[in-house]
């Protein structure tokens, strides 16, 4: 199979831009990028934009938006939409457009304009994306499904409150030290411990933020790759596994089968196991999110989560550096730029650009993106040479 | 009975007797004719066999509950809008909700209006009745056994 790697990476700031429109913030990104990968806009084959929702910035092909403003007609681009993994999904149809022979350097751009309305219509909005039909009606939210996770959890592994919150401590302790994060600020246990509730057992510091931002990489074949970069970020393995709409369709409540599937397909690509992973972002779209994923990518056994933040082991110097970049929680959670964000982590990382933040000299990263509550799931895996 | 009573935004399916049935005091499941799948909520097509000939079937409505949560920050379709009164609060004081799973393995979601959510324990036996709210609406609410 064709290797395709990352040769340049951009990231806008993340928070609430009220400065900005979505064109806007896709067009830093893809500006930091180009500069990055030291080409021009003329030498990109195809474009793939990465958008969750129309409904947070009115208007329907945000995708167009994006490419007009930043001057890509006539060649290829369209948006993939995965929820909350949308830009996971974006990453991947890059790469088939690559390994398919239709491209050879392709722009991936993934952006969201959240607050451009109020909080309480995201929250519905978000709301929306569980079952709309049988689910909505009770009054759920992200939060809400999330909550149910964690409660399913608490109950049969014992993982507790305090747990949750050390993940919040770390994420936030990471976001402090990246310039591009939203919240740039420690936390104490105790604060995220008394903060209010959202949704039972779930806090406001176990929550991720609602976001505006981009993010934007630029991925080429081999060949093309070597002549762009001197460092390129190698593609070594993709997966994606996917679960009922409904939480209660499930097999399971305290761990994710689209996760599980789609790790199970990355590692076997990748020709690595969970033991051989040196740094990675996972999706801490809550801090339960976070130990479900420790446990279904591998890291720990189940059950074993709570205890493996606990032991600081996914703190840089630990078993298994995770989110040091602030994760969803203190980066921010732009949909469609979430899962560019965590690759630029790992890029930044293998690549040795990650400052204050760095692990030691890591070879292979992998990036974990959920759509939903867990209804889509994308797992990458990445090497440098 | 309008489907729209109980789902709140879609009202257009092929399974919307359930809300009529639901505002009479059922709540029902289908089965495929073909291969005997139980579906809960219920379907019109099966997935295991791709049959689209249903019956109709009331579903066991006492089980236990497989998790639960209680939303503090409702969506905005669910927020309390109403002038504070001067010199006066008011409380939101939103109602826990949760999954429960009768016989078959149907998991039947429901609001849990008369516990204290501290009180409220995985596995608990509880039982899932159809519930009609003050504006008509209909839906479904879940007690302790």
């Amino acid at each position: 199979m064709k290797k395709v790697g990352i040769v340049g990476i951009g990231h806008g700031k993340f928070g609430v831009r009220s400065d900005a429109s979505i064109r806007e913030l896709a067009f830093e990104a893809v500006k930091g990028c180009l500069e990055d990968a030291a080409i021009s806009l003329s030498e990109v084959d195809s474009m793939v934009t990465g958008v969750a929702g129309d409904e947070f910035s009115f208007g329907i092909q945000p995708s167009a938006q994006v490419h007009d403003y930043i001057g890509f007609h006539p060649k290829p681009n369209y948006r993939v939409e995965a929820a909350c993994a949308t830009g996971s999904a974006a990453l991947r149809t890059g790469w088939m457009n690559i390994v398919s022979g239709l491209a050879d350097v392709v722009l991936v751009v993934g952006v969201e304009k959240m607050t451009e309305v109020p909080t309480s219509i995201a929250t519905e909005i978000m709301g929306r994306a569980g079952d709309a039909i049988w689910e909505y009606p009770f009054g759920t939210t992200f939060p809400g499904y999330y909550a149910m996770i964690a409660n399913a959890h608490m109950a049969e592994y014992g993982t507790t409150e305090e747990q949750l919150a050390m993940v919040s401590v770390k994420n936030h302790y990471y976001g402090s030290l990246n310039p591009y994060a939203q919240m740039q600020k420690e936390i104490t246990l105790e604060r995220a411990l008394t903060s209010f509730t959202v949704a039972y057992p779930l806090k406001l510091y176990d929550c991720s933020l609602i976001t505006d931002g981009a993010a934007a990489v630029l991925l080429a074949s081999e060949e093309r790759a070597k002549a762009i970069s001197k460092k390129p970020i190698w593609i070594a393995g993709l997966g994606c596994g996917t679960d009922s709409m409904r939480l209660g369709d499930r097999r399971s409540l305290t761990s994710l089968q689209a996760t599980r599937e789609a790790a199970k397909a990355a590692y076997k690509m990748a020709g690595v196991g969970p033991s051989d992973i040196d740094i990675a972002t996972v999706h801490d779209c809550f801090t339960i999110a976070e130990i479900v994923a420790y446990e279904d990518l591998g890291f720990c056994e189940r059950g074993e989560g709570g205890k493996l933040i606990e032991a600081k082991e996914t703190y840089v110097g630990g078993r298994i550096p995770v989110n040091v970049d602030g994760g969803l929680k203190s980066k921010g959670h732009p949909l469609g730029a979430t899962g560019i964000s965590m690759a630029i982590e790992i890029a930044k990382q293998l690549r040795g650009e990650a400052g204050p933040r760095q692990v030691k000299d890591p070879e292979i990263g992998l990036t974990h993106n959920v759509g939903g509550s867990g209804q889509v799931s994308f797992i990458h895996i990445f090497r440098r040479d | 009975m309008e489907f729209k009573n109980f789902s709140l935004f879609i009202s257009q399916t092929k399974v919307n007797r359930f809300a009529t049935d639901l505002a009479e005091g059922r709540i029902l499941s289908t089965i495929c004719k073909k291969c005997g799948k139980q579906y809960y909520p219920p379907r019109a097509d099966c997935p295991s066999c791709m049959g689209i000939e249903m019956e109709w079937k009331e579903i066991k409505t006492e089980g236990k509950l497989l998790t639960f949560t209680r939303i503090h920050v409702p969506p905005e379709h669910f927020a309390v809008r109403q002038p504070l009164m001067p010199f006066s609060s008011v409380q939101f004081e939103p109602c826990p909700i949760g999954i429960l799973e009768v016989e078959g393995g149907l998991p039947v979601m429901g609001w849990i209006p008369k516990m204290d959510i501290k009180k409220i324990r995985v596995g608990m036996r509880m039982k899932a009745s159809p519930f009609t709210l003050p504006d008509g609406k209909i839906t479904i609410v879940l007690e302790a056994i």
